[in-house]
């Protein structure tokens, strides 16, 4: 398998983009994504549009983004996989460079949500539940979450008060990325004091619905050396299933069986293990999500990823720096565009020029991106 | 009768596994066993996973359950909102498959704890809807 390289990033505001169309969105991501590998658009030989297009007015996104763009007459794929999206849209156009179908490739993750109201999102995202024995009893996607906060709560003590300092922390790192939805950081006090949404979740432990997008521009190793000389390589890619009703899984639901076992294929590709990662974007949907991704990654042993948290361990400056762009918690969750932007956030870091929120001499990246309430998770591992 | 009388707002009206309604009606849970390796299924499927057989038997459970986890809703999709809050549960039957429910209202909820028994029961939804929930 030959390498594959990103070449090119670009990432828009994310937020109420109420001055902005889908497919301007993905311009303008795409647009940045070109400038910053120095290259023109007749480059690029095909593109992967990931999108959850059932938020997006816009049905089969990839036909407009592509003409949009200007990217007709390459083939382009519309790649869906709820709040995943961009993560298995990259391993989709990694497949199909190391497939030697294509040299290189854009991938555009872009949501356009804030046409919808909350109410109306939640009612598609309590779809992406099972619509046959779970949507009909009102689900939602905090409720589901909120379920696996209980569970870890009651078999390890986990509390609010801890869950609350995965917020504080993200704010804190939003407050430094112009790209973040919330730019103020939080206090815990006001996380607590937060109306509820899903018992034990309140409004601030979880991630707000945005509008967005995010582009990587990935070549195969010949093209990627010839037109940049900064390539970020990707060393890893794990993406692994799990039943998407909660009935259909095991155990006592304090962690993801989906997470792990996409992390195990991604270190095993990339011959790293957990200690060897320098800085990492997890998926925190929810407050709780970041803790249990500490644990079903490796970074802490099961029910222990609030004690990394509480010594700072996933702080700038500590053992392993987690969403030092300001996560989903800080940045909003525009679903298809997630997983591109911690993308975006690691591929800064390796090449150190993430400003303020860099850490000094990181090589190694990692990315986790959940699906949904995790019938898919994407685990990335990324080399400098 | 189509399915999307199941539950307290149904989306999916057609399926194999109709026959629920009937029992649900008679105030009893079913799950669907296969004929062919006696693997029984809950919530049911037409459709045997192990020996791919699709000729399936109907058993009534008991409904005894453990609360594996909960939540109480406060923020809902528009045709739940009326409703809220809510509980919602999900349980380890005693033939240690799973299900996803309601947890009625008339349980105390400083009492919900994983680990809790609890009982599977038909409930009413408005109109003729039918479903079940743990109380
Ligand atoms: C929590 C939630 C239900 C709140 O929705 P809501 O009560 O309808 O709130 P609104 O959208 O009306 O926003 C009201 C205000 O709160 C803010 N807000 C909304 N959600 C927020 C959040 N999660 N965090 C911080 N602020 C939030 C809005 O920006 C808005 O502020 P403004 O008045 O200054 O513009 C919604 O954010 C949500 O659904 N989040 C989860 C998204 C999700 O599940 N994604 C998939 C994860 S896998
Ligand atoms: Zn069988």
């Amino acid at each position: 398998m030959g390498r594959i390289g990103i070449i090119g990033v670009g990432h828009t505001k994310f937020g109420k983009r109420n001055d902005a169309s889908l497919r301007e969105l993905a311009f303008e991501a795409y647009s940045s994504a070109l400038d910053d590998a120095d290259i023109v658009s007749s480059r690029i030989d095909g593109s992967v549009v990931c999108s959850a297009t059932h938020y997006d007015k816009q049905r089969s996104p990839a036909g407009v983004v592509a003409e949009y763009l200007g990217l007709n007459p390459q083939p382009t794929f519309n790649v869906e996989a709820a709040c995943a999206s961009s993560a298995v849209g990259l391993r989709t156009a990694w497949a199909l460079i190391t497939s030697g179908l294509h040299d290189v490739m854009a991938v555009v993750g872009v949501q356009k949500m804030t046409e919808l109201s909350s109410e109306e999102i939640q009612e598609l995202m309590g779809r992406a539940g099972d619509v046959m024995w779970e949507s009909p009893f009102g689900t939602t996607m905090p409720a589901y979450y909120a379920m696996y906060a209980t569970a870890h709560m009651a078999k390890y003590g986990t509390t609010e008060e801890q869950m609350a300092l995965v917020t504080v922390k993200n704010r804190k790192y939003g407050s430094k990325n112009p790209n973040a939805m919330f730019q103020k950081p939080i206090t815990a006090d006001e996380v607590l004091k937060s109306r509820p949404v899903s018992a034990p979740l309140k409004l601030f432990d979880c991630c707000a619905n945005a509008d967005g997008a995010a582009c990587l521009i990935i070549a195969n190793a010949e093209k990627a050396k010839k037109l940049t000389d900064r390539p970020v390589w990707i060393a890893g890619l794990g993406l692994a299933s799990s039943p998407m009703s909660l009935a259909g899984r095991k155990g006592p639901l304090t962690s993801f069986d989906v997470t792990k076992n996409a992390a195990k294929a991604a270190y095993q590709m990339a011959g790293v293990g957990p200690n060897d990662v320098d800085v990492a974007e997890v998926h925190d949907s929810f407050s709780i999500t970041e803790i249990l991704n500490y644990e079903d990654l490796g970074f802490a042993k099961p029910g222990s990823g609030t004690r990394l948290l509480e010594k700072g361990e996933t702080e700038l400056g500590g053992k392993i720096p987690v969403n030092t762009d300001g996560g989903l918690i800080a940045k909003g969750h525009p679903v298809g565009a997630t997983g591109a932007s911690q993308l975006f956030a690691l591929t800064k870091q390796l090449r150190n020029e993430a400003g303020s929120a860099q850490v000094d001499g990181a090589k190694i990246g990692l990315a986790q991106n959940i699906g949904g309430i995790g019938m898919y998770s994407a685990v990335t591992i990324l080399k400098a | 009768m189509g399915f999307e009388k199941f539950g307290r707002f149904g989306y999916v009206s057609q399926t194999k596994i109709n026959p629920l309604l009937s029992y649900l009606e008679k105030g009893q849970i079913a799950a669907t066993k296969c004929k062919k390796c006696g693997r029984t299924y809950f919530p049911p499927r037409a459709d045997c996973l192990d020996c791919r057989h699709s000729a399936i038997e109907w058993v009534v459970l008991d409904g005894k359950s453990n609360l594996i986890t909960f939540t109480n809703v406060f923020f809902a999709p528009p045709v739940f909102q009326p409703e809220t809050p809510y509980l919602l549960g999900l349980a380890e039957l005693t033939n240690g498959l799973r299900v996803f429910a309601p947890i009625s209202p008339a349980v105390d909820k400083e009492q919900l704890k994983p680990g809790l028994e609890l009982s599977l029961k038909v409930a009413k939804g408005s109109g003729d809807n039918l479903y079940y929930w743990l109380e």
